[in-house]
């Protein structure tokens, strides 16, 4: 979407390891309707500028575990993909 | 005076005790039904209280007021048109923040709210200290404090709902003020409302333009579409200046707000360490220990749940059939006696001798577990498997449902998202062999021919299922949900509120299920009468005989089994003489027939499931596609094995 700061790193949440915290940067509204999707994520508290801590990602490719605002969600890998990060360096 | 009405909506996110509150207040004086030609699920209630008589609304659990979702706008729509005198938002105390959001939403309707700040004990177990007073002058809004499982609080909470109806209270209104760019947009709307007649407040609808609601611009659309297309443009600037879609920028602002508020009222005293709950949630989501519980768990449940209902099953079953020589000295043997006793009371008992024994405690266990937290832990574990069939992991649900019952996991695709994947994840269901299904493998392919030939049929029906799975997942158009699911923390259910939940559902079932097995037992009775059944038999030839290599009479039994699916094995026994199937079928015709009743239509309970969550078309859709695909997979399977054995 946008590139405001090109130092900091911006990657998919999937490239983080178990434990690490970052900074949501901006979800890809992918090629749903409207972005229900983005919305969807937002709603659930994952807007810009929200701090993000992985906690485990899912076996065998599976669903990530996340903190967002105190609550604990599930995220599937392919919600996970839409969903960049900047690690604070 | 003293006959005074109140209509009360209970709001807020999923997994907040809603449910629990919403018990506590309504008792037994309730009922489930669907919204108005909606697939969402509308509970509702009423309570005599001080010479009031009041009716209790459980909306959905949502965390968005947008149209995300049908649960979304069947709330909203529900609060703005049926202007309940109060709306009761049930937050956790212990996700303050997100919970927060959403009231900071129900606040942009502008209806009468009170807050229950629910789960105190859970929030306090986290080291989370909360500032009710503060909470009640920052939001504008009257805050009670409850602790739903111990009922601590509730009569508070409804006194004070009571008193607001009662007295109107004007208290100053706080609002949620977004960033400056945003606010000097929504005024500019708001204005050009002004002589617009609208079931929303301005303001609130001034919000959803910029959002880009859909409902909303087209409401707006046809009272003034240059509204619509400016909202457009003023969304176009903001997202310029924030480098963020509107929607975005305004979610965002809103959170920050409720983040505000959230630390301003919240204090955590001690350091977060590992609690047990929390040790709980990382073994059973372990990469190891999380399949191996859940396999061991299901095994339990299973084990417990077939145990008892197979006990209880044969129990019942002798008990009513001791009635027959009654009914028999009462309507004689005759056609009349026949159809009363064969048709009407026989069905009866079938259903009786489902719901009692396997549907009861397969609730009980199934509320439980969802209460508990542990189903949406299961989810989280067999997400990565779901996605093959095109599914997430939710969809694991109703399928575990489907091998006790088809009926009840039909109605269970209702937790997926979308009508999509509530329909895909419904067909896969009916493919899932239920309890009927098992009695027939076991009884027939285990008994005769060895275990192992009945895992193997289990087997191939798992493959199919994810052929058939993945292959309606690439034809039904659509684009696939991931999963997104908040997993709250494990807690010990109120057990009042599970047999709540599974008295309806079992109300629910029986009011589906019952008419059509008594009706469809009375047709087949009547058929048999008036000696109908061996023409249809003799009809069915080309494809019992022919195509199946099965004996001309289970054309008339696999024809029974739509009514309950093991009757088509008992039916068969009774119609060949004798229980002893080795002697009158070859273990192919054994195998061939087992695989066509797993597969050959569902049951027609489950019909009318569907037809109750999907309409006629698609319920007779899956029903045709099913026996013409059983009867495929039968002729090829005899003529394989033809080869093999």
């Amino acid at each position: 979407m946008e590139k405001r700061n090109p130092k900091s790193r911006k990657l998919p949440l999937t490239a983080l390891k178990k434990g690490e915290v970052a900074t949501v940067a901006s979800i890809s509204a992918g090629h749903g309707r409207g972005g229900v999707f983005r919305k969807r994520l937002n709603d659930m508290g994952l807007t810009p500028g929200t701090k993000i801590t992985v906690v485990k990602s899912g076996p065998f490719h599976g669903p990530f575990e996340v903190l967002v605002r105190g609550s604990r969600l599930a995220l599937g890998r392919g919600m996970a993909r839409r969903i960049f990060v900047e690690i604070e360096q | 005076m003293n006959k005074k009405k109140i209509l009360i909506a209970l709001a807020g996110n999923a997994n907040v005790g809603k449910s629990v509150i919403f018990n506590h207040l309504t008792g037994l004086h309730q009922h489930i039904g669907n919204w108005p030609g909606k697939t969402v699920e509308r509970a509702e209630g009423t309570l005599h209280y001080k010479g009031f008589t009041i009716d209790v609304v459980d909306l959905p659990g949502i965390y968005s007021l947008s149209t995300y979702s049908l649960e979304e706008l069947v709330s909203r729509k529900y609060i703005a048109i049926e202007k309940p005198d109060i709306v009761i938002n049930v937050l956790d105390a212990s996700v303050l923040e997100r919970n927060l959001s959403f009231t900071l939403q129900l606040m942009e309707l502008e209806t009468p709210i009170v807050i229950a700040l629910n789960q105190m004990d859970i929030a306090k177990s986290k080291g989370i200290q909360l500032n009710t007073k503060k909470l009640e002058t920052l939001l504008g809004v009257p805050v009670i404090p409850t602790v739903a499982v111990k009922g601590i609080g509730i009569d508070k909470l409804l006194e004070k709902a009571i008193e607001i109806v009662e007295k109107k209270p004007s208290e100053k209104k706080v609002q949620v003020t977004y960033g400056e760019e945003v606010e000097s947009k929504i005024i500019k709307i708001v204005k050009r409302l002004s002589n617009a007649q609208l079931i929303y407040p301005h303001r609130y609808v001034a919000i959803k333009l910029l959002e880009g609601d859909e409902e909303i611009e087209r409401e707006i659309q046809r009272i003034d579409p240059e509204i619509v297309i400016a909202a457009k443009e003023f969304a176009g600037e903001i997202e310029c200046i924030h480098g963020h879609c509107c929607s975005t920028v305004m979610t965002s602002e809103r959170y920050e707000a409720a983040g505000c508020i959230a630390r301003a009222v919240q204090k955590v005293v001690s350091p977060m360490k590992p609690t047990r709950v929390e040790r709980l949630h990382n073994f059973t989501t372990h990469r190891v220990m999380g399949y191996i519980t859940l396999v061991v768990s299901l095994l339990i449940i299973f084990y417990a749940i077939f145990t008892f209902g197979d006990y209880t099953s044969e129990f019942l079953s002798n008990l009513l059939y001791s009635l027959e020589p009654a009914f028999t000295s009462v309507f004689g043997t005759g056609n009349i006696g026949k159809l009363v006793w064969g048709g009407i009371m026989d069905g009866l008992i079938a259903g009786i001798t489902i719901v009692l024994p396997y549907i009861i405690p397969f609730y009980l266990i199934l509320y439980f577990l969802e209460n508990s937290g542990y189903l949406s832990r299961i989810a989280f574990l067999m997400d990565n498997v779901m996605h093959r069939i095109g599914l997430h992991g939710k969809a694991f649900i109703p399928m575990i449902l489907g091998l006790g019952c088809n009926v009840p996991a039909c109605l269970g695709c209702r937790i997926m998202e979308t009508q999509r994947e509530k329909l895909l994840a419904a067909f896969v269901t009916t493919l899932v062999p239920c309890a009927a299904t098992t009695v027939i493998v076991l009884g027939l392919v285990g008994d005769f021919l060895g275990i192992h030939w009945a895992l193997g049929l289990y087997l191939v029906n798992l493959a199919l299922i994810f052929i058939l799975g993945r292959l309606a997942f690439r034809l039904v158009p659509g684009e696939p949900t991931g999963l997104i699911m908040e997993m709250h923390d494990y807690r010990w259910p109120h057990s009042k509120t599970i047999l709540k939940q599974t008295w309806l559902r079992v109300v629910e079932f029986i009011k589906i299920a019952f008419p059509l097995i008594i009706a469809g037992s009375f047709a087949l009775k009547l058929a048999e009468v008036l000696g109908w059944l061996e023409p249809v038999a003799l009809a069915l030839n080309p494809i019992t005989v022919v195509w199946l290599g099965l004996p001309a009479i289970t054309g008339i039994t696999l024809i029974f089994g739509v009514l309950r699916k093991e009757l088509s094995l008992v039916m068969l026994g009774a119609l060949l003489g004798t229980t002893n199937f080795a002697l009158v079928l070859t273990p192919i015709q054994m195998i061939v027939f087992t695989l066509v009743a797993m597969l050959y239509i569902p049951c027609i309970a489950t019909i009318a499931a569907l037809v109750r969550e999907f309409g006629w078309k698609k319920s007779i859709f899956i029903t045709v596609f099913e026996i013409v695909f059983a009867l495929l997979i039968g002729g090829i399977a005899m003529r394989v094995l033809g080869l093999i054995i």
